[in-house]
């Protein structure tokens, strides 16, 4: 998020499109409904379902699923084609008057520069025309034909409220009922919010989704104010605390590029990842990356990184570049692939539940089988610590060697965990882990001393990153806060904590884990766990709690704030004021660095992570595309969606080996949409709420909502057993018909999408299993995120059925 | 006898002094009924977090004896002010729950059961399962004779569900491994 | 000496934080539930001996326009509870009202209450709340968490509410609330209105009409002829 849970409140208009938030963040309703309350905000839900958020709602409008670029590119449309933007803040504030280079094209839905081998662009024609000083050109008057916003206006000149009409399946007056409210934020008095989430990255155009509520909030001036924001709501406990930690194949800790073989040395790798801007109100933060990444060297191995070893660079592991959709992604995506090949051996899946969260489950399942060993973390046994005996599998046949540790509740551990909202948070340890169960941190370091053991004894491949790793006797979880903050390793301040990460140098005198986490365990507190609710009259406000925990970076609890203020450093609505520039200093929230406002001799531009420090209404950092542009799911119901000839992401990561079967588009065997989503009762693939009776009680049972008149032409009736089918498998479900789904009129015909949780699994017998059997391998070409949210299924009554219990069953494994 | 409707109007109308018998005998009843003592008096209160989605709502575990017996939400965390949804309301049942794992299980190759083991054998056999797949599979040079220094061949899946302490370190042992396939259910 | 909740549906989002946090905190066990022959959220499909809170889900189409319509049910803690009238005829204060709080608290003694008693509870109860645990044979229904009140605590459901739909505090506080909230939004639902606040302590705002929930959230319906299940 770039905002706070508790900033929602500021808002006069909160657009959530992608999230159904009362169900899955269901406490952030609260400050929903106070902006609705308080503020009188208008509160839209805009998603293919009507859930429990659309009932909150002010309206909900239905859009079919994966059509989300086509919906908002047809609201860009209507705020430049009427406008309807902030021109002052698009005019300072983003790079609206830059040049894109004359050799950009986009023709029937490619950009310039496509390599159909590959599926990758070549993107020298996105860039922006630069002066003899290196110095991008502008053209203020917005009057040259390719400056910035002349080639949005172009772009989007195709969503015409008809076409988005014909494939999103939104009436025309309930698109202009969504572009009006929205697009009503756009004055310097008004703010918006957008909330999104899982409901937008799960497609194959995820990231382009997010883009175009970048752009929106950008042209609206949303971005950067109270009440305003992108806020991607995310769905998990600690997701963004340990994304952050880079549990990831692309990122190192604090999102520092993962070094590749084209960067063989330190030198090599701190010139490709760090960017250089020629524009001198650009802050240009990247600029600090080799202090961070020399400071990680230092944490990871401790006194062995040192200046004349590189600081043991060579020992970090290199992935292969990315050359095409497929080299150089380590993700889930291509690791089932490897696993199958045979290229993979052994691993470790730790609290996650692949066997039944990942798509085309049956496929991941026999992939398992395949492994030599396989060790896994878990509070409890779920469909992936026990594939080996689950449906359709023989164990006297399945090799795999499973080594299954008992991991503790996190109310038997301390440490920190990130919100939603960056904010750092340390929770105690209530009581001891129950039974021999540990704190996965324990298991860790107690897997990698027995390795350190036995390479510091027999020696073996490599061993030099094992034998200098600067690792732990037992887990102690203040310790590794503190190296996180990270410390001076030599000079006048040796063994001192840091303050913050403007302390950071590149010359291994400061060592860290986490270069984002500087300033949480300073040598006087360990401020995640500070819990005062002291506020000056100007933080109650708007609702900041400086002194509640710590919020990254620098606690900071809105992202480019200096963006809320005008040139000269005033609130555009002092009634909302996050910052405020006193003639001398900021006041009211950390801001985004301490320079004057962009108006003052030193000033600075407000997007200070991005290259030229100005909001990208058009950029190169995406891999499919400077623009967001509609393509239809992979699997879709439609043939041509009228936008293009292009149907789907041209550079989608597909999988299409004999068991990633996808369906043709507009397959009459698979007419429905399928999306799929997860409850409040539940969480995730379900395996810990599952074991909650209470939890079990409230929602007991696999389902699948569709609406009335499917439910007719199917003959299938409320509470009915059902078969849902895909291309790649099938799934017994029970029917719940609901008024809540709405079939689609797309392009004159009726299409139909029915909704399914997916967090239940045949280890709590009679309950269902993996609706994940149904979705497919297509992936995000920036993230390899699946495409969950839209595939196309077929439906029909049950005759039988064997995974779901009219009565109940004897409880599954662990029983 | 079956009460008649008449008679409970009767009872009912003659209002509620008739009903709400004052003094002691009342607390002498209730007292009966509630033998036991409201269940948090006395306990120490200890705050962690709710493990679901990202709003992070604090909650208070009230612990007596080494165990926790209540949990609710903690009204000092700004944004949750002591709210708490289904799944967070549960905490006491997911921490007490018998279902869980409480201790180190082991599967064979072709077995068709679990063994409990001792958490030294397991730790001792799978550093050296880890041990001879990496010297058997470690990689120095890629295709393009690139120094690369990985291990391809193991992969971690890794959980939203750890702390940022249990994280971090998790990071740096699978990288000091040489392990490239790393990922996260962020991507679920 | 008189306590009460307002409970503002045009808040809820059904969360079923109330609902569960209520059956934590009595340390009660689950019931079998399912969706087949079911297809609802509505899970348990009732108030049981287990369940004191149940979140009523109700879905319609008017006018185009889709509505679903949430109801934590309970026990309303009436003023001049007619369970207590139909029990004291069977056993002489199994049930009794907690003079502090002013609820409405089934005692143990219910154990004692013949079945043909326990009938009359449930038929008299305008809003069919009385269960009988099978195992026990005590009847139990809410007790407005009076324990928790009596040591400074609030009520379980009201502290769990994210929302601001569960209200708790002084009866008059709790019905000038219900009327201010009521004034506020009728601008947005003019058909919306408080259920039975003159007789109950727990006060429901409703934003429709009565029948569009479902069919015992308020007085005014024919509960008496309605069969007991």
């Amino acid at each position: 998020m770039t905002n706070s849970w508790i900033d929602i409140k500021n808002t006069d208009c909160c657009l959530i499109i992608g999230s159904n938030a009362a169900e899955h963040h269901p406490i952030c309703f609260k400050w929903v409904m106070k902006a609705k309350e308080e503020r009188g905000a208008t509160i839209i839900h805009v998603d293919p379902k009507f859930s429990r958020t659309s009932a909150r709602s002010d309206f909900h409008v239905p859009l079919r699923s994966g059509t989300d670029i086509a919906f908002m590119g047809g609201m860009i449309h209507y705020i430049l084609s009427n406008n309807k933007y902030f021109h002052e803040y698009v005019n300072d504030y983003t790079n609206a008057s830059f040049i894109v280079n004359s050799r950009y094209s986009f023709n029937n839905g490619l950009f310039s520069g496509y390599n159909p081998r590959t599926k990758l662009y070549n993107k020298a024609d996105w860039q922006f025309e630069t002066d003899a000083n290196g110095r991008v050109k502008r053209d203020p008057t917005f009057r040259h034909p390719n400056c910035v916003i002349n080639v949005l206006k172009r772009h989007y000149s195709r969503y015409t409220l008809q076409k988005v009409s014909d494939i999103t399946g939104v009436t025309r007056e309930n698109l202009l009922k969504v572009y009006e409210a929205f697009s009503a934020t756009g004055r310097r008095d008004k703010a918006g919010t957008i909330l999104y989430a899982l409901g937008w990255t799960q497609h194959t155009v995820g990231v382009q989704n997010i883009r175009t509520s970048g752009i929106v909030q950008l042209l609206l001036g949303n971005a950067g104010v109270a009440g305003g924001g992108v806020n991607a709501l995310r769905g998990e406990p600690n997701v963004q605390g340990t994304t952050d930690h880079a549990i990831l194949y692309n990122v190192l800790p604090g999102y520092l590029p993962v070094p590749r073989a084209n960067m063989q040395t330190l030198e090599e790798y701190n010139k490709l990842s760090t960017p250089v801007s020629n524009e001198p109100e650009s802050v240009n933060w990247w600029q600090n990356r080799p202090k961070y990444t020399v400071s990680l060297l230092k944490a990871y191995f401790g006194n062995n990184a040192r200046s004349d070893n590189d600081f043991g660079y060579a020992w970090l592991p290199k992935a292969d570049p990315v050359k095409s959709e497929s080299e150089g992604d380590y993700s889930y995506m291509y690791l089932y692939e490897k696993i199958m090949r045979g290229e993979i051996k052994g691993g470790s899946i730790w609290a996650t539940n692949p066997a039944n969260t990942l798509p085309n489950t049956n496929k991941n399942r026999e992939a398992l089988s395949k492994l030599e060993f396989l060790y896994i973390s878990e509070i409890h046994h779920n469909e992936t610590t026990d594939f080996w005996h689950g449906p359709g599998m023989d164990p006297k046949k399945v090799k795999t060697e499973v080594f299954l540790f008992p991991s503790c509740h996190r109310a038997e551990k301390e440490g920190s965990i990130s919100s939603s909202g960056r904010h750092i948070l340390w929770h105690f340890k209530a009581v001891n882990p129950k039974g021999d169960s540990k704190p996965m941190g324990q298991i860790m370091i107690d897997i990698m001393k027995e390795v350190i053991r036995l390479y510091k004894k027999e020696g073996g491949a490599f061993p030099e990153p094992i034998v200098n790793l600067n690792w732990y006797r037992s887990y102690d979880a203040e310790l590794i806060a503190k190296r996180c903050n990270g410390w001076f390793t030599s000079g006048a301040k040796k063994g001192k904590q840091l303050n913050g990460f403007t302390e950071f140098a590149a010359d291994g005198s400061t060592a860290s884990l986490n270069w984002l986490y500087a300033g949480t365990f300073t040598d006087e507190e360990n401020r995640m766990k500070r819990m005062s609710l002291e506020q000056t009259p100007l933080q109650k406000a708007v609702g900041i709690y400086p002194k509640y925990a710590w919020v990254w970076p620098m606690n900071r609890w809105i992202l480019y704030n200096r963006a809320s203020v005008d040139k000269n450093g005033q609130p555009w609505d002092p009634s909302r004021t996050i910052i405020r520039w006193t003639g001398s200093e900021w006041e009211g929230d950390v801001p985004d660095g301490p320079a004057p406002p962009l108006g003052m001799q030193g000033g600075k531009n407000p997007f200070i992570m991005l290259k030229d420090g100005l909001g990208q209404l058009f950029g190169s950092g995406l891999v499919d595309g400077p623009l967001p542009e509609h393509y239809e799911p992979v699997e879709t119901p439609v043939r041509n969606h009228g936008f293009s000839g292009q149907l789907t992401n041209p550079c989608a990561k597909i999988l299409t080996g004999d068991t990633d079967k996808i369906a043709q588009p507009n397959d009459p065997r698979y007419p429905i949409v399928l999306t799929t989503y997860s409850l409040t009762e539940h969480w995730c693939g379900g395996s810990e709420t599952r074991n909650v009776p209470s939890l079990l009680e409230a929602e007991p049972q696999l389902y699948v909502e569709m609406s009335h008149e499917l439910a007719r032409e199917k003959g299938i009736a409320n509470g009915d057993a059902v078969i849902v089918e895909s291309i790649r498998g099938r799934v017994e479900a029970v029917a719940m018909v609901t008024v809540r789904i709405t079939p689609f009129k797309i392009q004159g015909k009726t299409v139909h999408l029915v909704g399914m949780p997916f967090a239940f699994g045949w280890t709590k017998p009679g309950i269902g299993d993996s609706t994940n059997r149904l979705t497919l391998w297509a992936g995000d070409p920036n993230t390899s995120i699946p495409e969950y949210k839209a595939c196309c299924v077929n439906i029909r009554k049950a005759d039988s059925v064997t995974e779901l219990s009219d009565t109940p069953v004897q409880e599954g494994p662990g029983h | 006898m079956k009460l008649t409707r008449r008679e409970l109007l009767a009872v009912a109308g003659a209002g509620a002094g008739a009903v709400a018998l004052g003094g002691l005998g009342i607390h002498h009843l209730i007292t009966e009924s509630y033998s036991k003592k409201l269940k948090i008096r006395g306990a120490k209160e200890v705050i962690s977090i709710c493990p679901f989605c990202s709003v992070s709502c604090h909650f208070i575990a009230h612990v007596k004896g080494g165990k926790v017996v209540s949990t609710e939400g903690d009204p000092g965390y700004p944004i949750s002010q002591g709210a708490l949804c289904a799944k967070g309301a549960t905490m006491l049942s997911m921490i007490n729950s018998d279902h869980r794992l409480v201790k180190p299980k082991y599967r064979a190759p072709f077995s068709d059961r679990w063994e409990e083991k001792s958490w030294s054998w397991m730790i001792e056999k799978l550093a050296r399962r880890i041990k001879d797949t990496r010297d058997k599979h470690f990689v120095t040079t890629n295709a393009e004779g690139k120094r690369v220094n990985r291990l391809d061949t193991l992969f971690h899946a890794g959980s939203s569900q750890m702390s940022n302490e249990e994280a971090s370190v998790v990071v740096q042992g699978m990288r000091a491994l040489g392990i490239v396939n790393i990922d996260h259910q962020a991507r679920i | 000496m008189s306590k009460a909740f307002f409970i503002d549906t045009s808040r809820c989002t059904a969360c079923r934080g109330c609902q569960v946090a209520c059956k934590e905190w009595q340390g009660f066990p689950a019931n079998f539930t399912k969706q087949l022959g079911w297809g609802s959220h509505q899970n348990p499909p009732d108030l049981n001996c287990y369940n004191y809170k149940v979140v009523r889900f109700s879905e319609h189409k008017i006018n185009n326009r889709v509505l679903w319509n949430f109801f934590p049910d309970q026990c309303r803690h009436c003023l001049e509870p007619p369970c207590k009238a139909a029990a004291d005829h069977y056993v002489k204060n199994a049930v009794v009202i907690d003079e502090p709080t002013g609820a409405v608290v089934f005692t143990e003694r219910t154990k004692k209450i013949p079945n043909e008693g326990f009938l009359s509870m449930k038929e008299y109860c305008p809003y069919n709340i009385p269960r009988r645990n099978p195992e026990t044979g005590v009847i139990n229904k809410c007790d407005l968490c009076f324990e928790r009140i009596e040591a400074g605590h609030i009520p379980m459901c009201v502290k769990t509410c994210p929302t601001g739909a569960m209200n708790f505090g002084e009866r008059g506080a709790m019905l000038s609330l219900a009327r201010s909230r009521l004034a506020t939004v009728k601008a947005e639902f003019p058909d919306a209105s408080l259920l039975d606040e003159d007789s109950v302590r727990i006060i429901y705002l409703i934003t429709l009409k009565r029948e569009e929930y479902h069919d015992l959230a308020s007085l005014k319906n024919p509960v008496l002829t309605r069969s007991i299940g």
